[in-house]
């Protein structure tokens, strides 16, 4: 089954269908959840920063996965 | 006249041999595309990147403590954050791994050959690696992140064996 939620333009994958939207959006609600979270239980800026730079790359690594995988391809390189 | 002159030049005229079944021999394709080998690969490593990093600015700011010390504690930190305690041998050793696979895949061509008629049992395999800087730069440093993780694992089986 071809998918086209998302084309690539570089090392970043852009959303180009309402699936692909969706999955962005719940991406960046997770990571803003996940950004909360952390400042809550954190002592220091710095402790913020290291822990929630960690998950920020976690989920733009499973976004990333995911529109690998459904991206538009449209020839070779 | 100067058309019959002309036609006689233009049969006589060496037409180049071409073979047409040589052509594909001459296309190399890899298995997977190299470009979105390199996108995905970024993503896979930045991750171990980061962490290594981190790594070493806790080892900058607590001198006293030793570089695999640092990556043990750090370790012991993910082991204890909810929903991500196994993500440390995945994030240094898996997401690495996936990365050099795919990068491999995406600059080497594989072919067999049958190279003599006369002797169908002999096979040639030609294996050709294609020179994309960015899929080489890739596997090399998921190699030596590899390399650090079983360092560390090493040095720590060492360690507390005595």
């Amino acid at each position: 089954m071809k998918l086209n939620w998302f084309i690539r333009k570089g090392i970043f994958y852009l959303p180009v269908s309402v699936a692909g939207w969706i999955i962005l959006v719940l991406a960046a609600a997770y990571a803003v959840y996940t950004f909360i979270d952390i400042n809550g239980q954190s002592h220091s800026v710095s402790d913020v920063m290291i822990n929630f730079v960690f998950n920020l790359l976690i989920i733009g690594l499973v976004y990333t996965i995911i529109a690998y995988f459904t991206e538009a391809r449209g020839g070779g390189d | 006249m100067k058309d019959d002159e002309f036609l006689k030049k233009m049969e006589n005229l060496k037409v180049p041999d071409i073979n047409p079944t040589d052509h594909p021999e001459q296309v190399k394709m890899a298995i997977l595309n190299a470009s979105r080998s390199a996108a995905l690969g970024v993503w896979l490593i930045v991750v171990p990147c980061y962490f290594l990093l981190c790594v070493f600015m806790y080892y900058f700011s607590h001198i006293h403590l030793g570089w695999f010390t640092a990556m043990f504690k750090l370790m012991q930190g993910l082991e204890k954050t909810q929903f991500i305690s196994f993500l440390g041998p995945i994030i240094l050793v898996v997401l690495p791994i996936v990365c050099i696979v795919i990068n491999f895949l995406a600059i080497v061509h594989v072919s067999v050959h049958k190279p003599y008629p006369e002797n169908p049992k002999a096979r040639e395999m030609k294996v050709t690696l294609m020179v994309k800087p960015v899929n080489i730069l890739l596997i090399l440093l998921s190699l030596a992140i590899v390399f650090v993780f079983l360092a560390y694992v090493m040095a720590e089986n060492i360690s507390v064996g005595r």
